[in-house]
């Protein structure tokens, strides 16, 4: 069963992309994590434009993430003063990411760009993630105590002038932090089409040092109105959100992260985040490989455009 | 009052979804209606426009060429995976005693709009493999397919064939102007040898396809050529060339459009032309999307 994608111009198999929602959705909700950072280099291995890839992620991320932040709402989990202060450096960094994407597709190396940066991230990521779970499980095996982390202490960030107080976190810092963490992770979201929560998570514990009660609330707050402002952005200055994409994905997605969560509750923490770095790494390898690996054919056609 | 307050909100979100889906077609949709024909015509979209024709008789020769396609207008819709179409064709003052004897020759090019294409050339800067380069071409058809009665060499001379632009070693397109980078003739050929290769493969430029030309009487012939899925909407033209003896008698032409129809043609005028609201609505619906099917899982979820 084919439909024709109005944006990314092709026609596309809709059983494939759901399969596709359904996989990343259960995915993320085992793992408890965003899956943009999945979803996007899946779309761009099945032939859809990069950049339609990462325009149409933001709105799949808005819908992954909207019903888990007004429950986090419900809750009091929400810091919202962080919060604004995050996306306000955040709708900076979207601006800015936009117009990058804009420069990169001129010049015909978006597509390079974003495997780039993807093997960057990636590679760190599951690197740290393997190293971390597998010290984990090893130490699990020998029967000791696994440490919390430690927490109280100050850093050069403390020292930052334009001090303000957050009542929710209990922080009185600078926001200066906040925003350039805000305005790198709005970059993100524009340029790769994730929401960032894998960098603004551990950033908000170990950078800002905020409670961690508050810190997926927060986190997910700022990345329902950031995605939703930047998939408005990518649709008026690249054309590349695909609405019809972005459906089939979200209905996959939502209904693959009701089971996933299901499932991840019977795996040990460590285990899971084995399999993910796992994972991560095995697409990094992907994009790692279209970069460096001599390609059959040298040239490429793109239509309208300038040169 | 919640539950008041839910229902207002959904109301509202109701309409900003109607209001955002209906704005830019309403005026399209009314200009249909219309211009829509009394009686539809299956798989032709409604308003079919009259089509352009234009027929040329060589000097000194009696017979002349007519043609027509199966379907002026093809409508692109979400379904749409590729489609045939048929040029049946007629020769005015056929002097060939049957339609196996091979008295004319045919040769039917169909053509899309002729755009402007950038092609890129990937070279490897410091390990990676980047576009480093590019030409613009303008004058590069979207679409372009020849078929004819036998081998095309042996139907038209060499300078006619690049006269009338058939085969693709005689597509015209050329370097646009302006190009910030002087181009050598030995550039120019690999890129443009570059073009035809990428649209061969996608299946997009055909002329191997020979002895697709059949006629079926003294007068007529019949031929078809097969559009794929991923060929470009716009404008097209058919043209049909009459030779005897590598002498080209007559030649016809006439135009016919690919054209995007239903959600598929409504969608992309949408994105393209408002593509803030277009955005919008695209935020409302993941919002509505993310909500419900969170609110239909509280109540009966697999967990």
């Amino acid at each position: 069963m084919t439909f024709y994608l109005p944006v990314a111009e092709m026609s596309a198999n809709i059983l494939l992309f759901l399969a596709m929602g359904g996989a990343v959705g259960f995915l993320s909700g085992m793992f408890g994590v965003g899956g943009g950072f999945l979803m996007t280099p899946l779309l761009i291995f099945a032939g859809i434009p990069a950049a339609v890839a990462v325009g149409t992620g933001a709105a799949q991320i808005l819908a992954a993430s909207v019903s888990g932040a007004v429950a986090q709402w419900r809750r009091r989990n929400v810091d919202v003063k962080m919060g604004t202060v995050l996306l306000i450096g955040g709708l900076v960094g979207s601006v800015l990411g936009v117009e990058m994407v804009r420069l990169l597709r001129h010049h015909g190396l978006f597509d390079v760009a974003v495997a780039a940066c993807y093997v960057i991230f990636l590679g760190v990521i599951g690197l740290l993630m393997l190293i971390e779970s597998t010290n984990t499980i090893r130490q699990v095996r020998a029967g000791r105590v696994v440490a919390g982390r430690r927490s109280g202490q100050h850093n050069w960030v403390h020292g930052l002038p334009l001090k303000m107080r957050f009542h929710r976190s209990r922080l009185y810092i600078s926001a200066i932090t906040p925003l350039v963490l805000g305005l790198f992770v709005g970059l993100l979201v524009a340029i790769m089409g994730v929401g960032g929560g894998f960098i603004m998570v551990p950033a908000m514990i170990y950078l800002l040092r905020m409670p961690t009660n508050v810190v997926v609330g927060t986190s997910l707050f700022q990345i329902v109105f950031l995605t939703a402002a930047t998939t408005i952005l990518q649709a008026s200055v690249n054309f590349n959100v695909d609405v019809i994409l972005a459906a089939i994905l979200m209905v996959g997605g939502v209904v693959g992260a009701q089971f996933g969560a299901a499932a991840g509750e019977r795996l040990k923490g460590e285990e899971l985040r084995f399999l993910l770095a796992t994972f991560i790494l095995f697409v990094c390898a992907r994009f790692a490989w279209q970069l460096i690996a001599r390609p059959t054919e040298l040239y490429s056609i793109t239509g309208m455009g300038a040169f | 009052m919640l539950e008041f307050r839910r229902r207002r909100g959904i109301v509202a979100f109701l309409s900003v979804l109607t209001v955002g889906l209906l704005a830019p077609g309403v005026s399209e949709t009314l200009a249909q209606k219309r211009k829509a024909p009394p009686v539809p015509v299956a798989e032709e979209a409604p308003g079919v426009r009259r089509p352009e024709v234009k027929r040329e008789q060589q000097p000194g020769a009696k017979e002349f060429v007519e043609a027509t396609v199966s379907k002026r207008t093809i409508a692109v819709t979400s379904s749409f995976n590729g489609t045939e179409i048929f040029i049946f064709g007629a020769i005015g003052g056929s002097q060939q005693p049957s339609a196996e004897s091979g008295y004319y020759d045919v040769v039917v090019v169909v053509e899309g709009a002729p755009s402007r294409a950038v092609v890129r050339r990937k070279s490897n800067v410091a390990g990676l493999w980047l576009n480093t380069s590019s030409v613009a071409f303008d004058n590069v058809p979207t679409f372009y397919a020849m078929t004819s009665t036998r081998p095309v060499d042996e139907i038209a001379t060499e300078s006619d064939r690049a006269l009338y632009g058939i085969g693709l070693d005689h597509l015209k397109f050329t370097p646009a102007v302006g190009q910030s980078v002087p181009l050598s003739n030995e550039d120019i050929k690999s890129y443009r040898a570059a073009i035809i290769r990428l649209k061969s493969n996608a299946g997009l430029y055909v002329d191997k396809k020979q002895f697709g030309v059949t006629f079926t009487g003294k007068s007529i012939f019949l031929a078809s050529v097969v559009l794929p899925a991923n060929v470009s909407v716009g404008p097209f033209w058919t043209r049909v060339y009459l030779f005897r003896e590598e002498k080209l008698l007559s030649s016809f032409s006439v135009s016919h459009t690919l054209e995007r129809e239903g959600l598929e043609r409504y969608l992309h005028a949408f994105a393209y032309r408002l593509p803030t609201l277009y955005g919008f609505t695209t935020v409302v619906i993941a919002l509505g999307a993310g909500l419900a099917a969170s609110a239909a899982f509280r109540r009966s979820g697999p967990a």
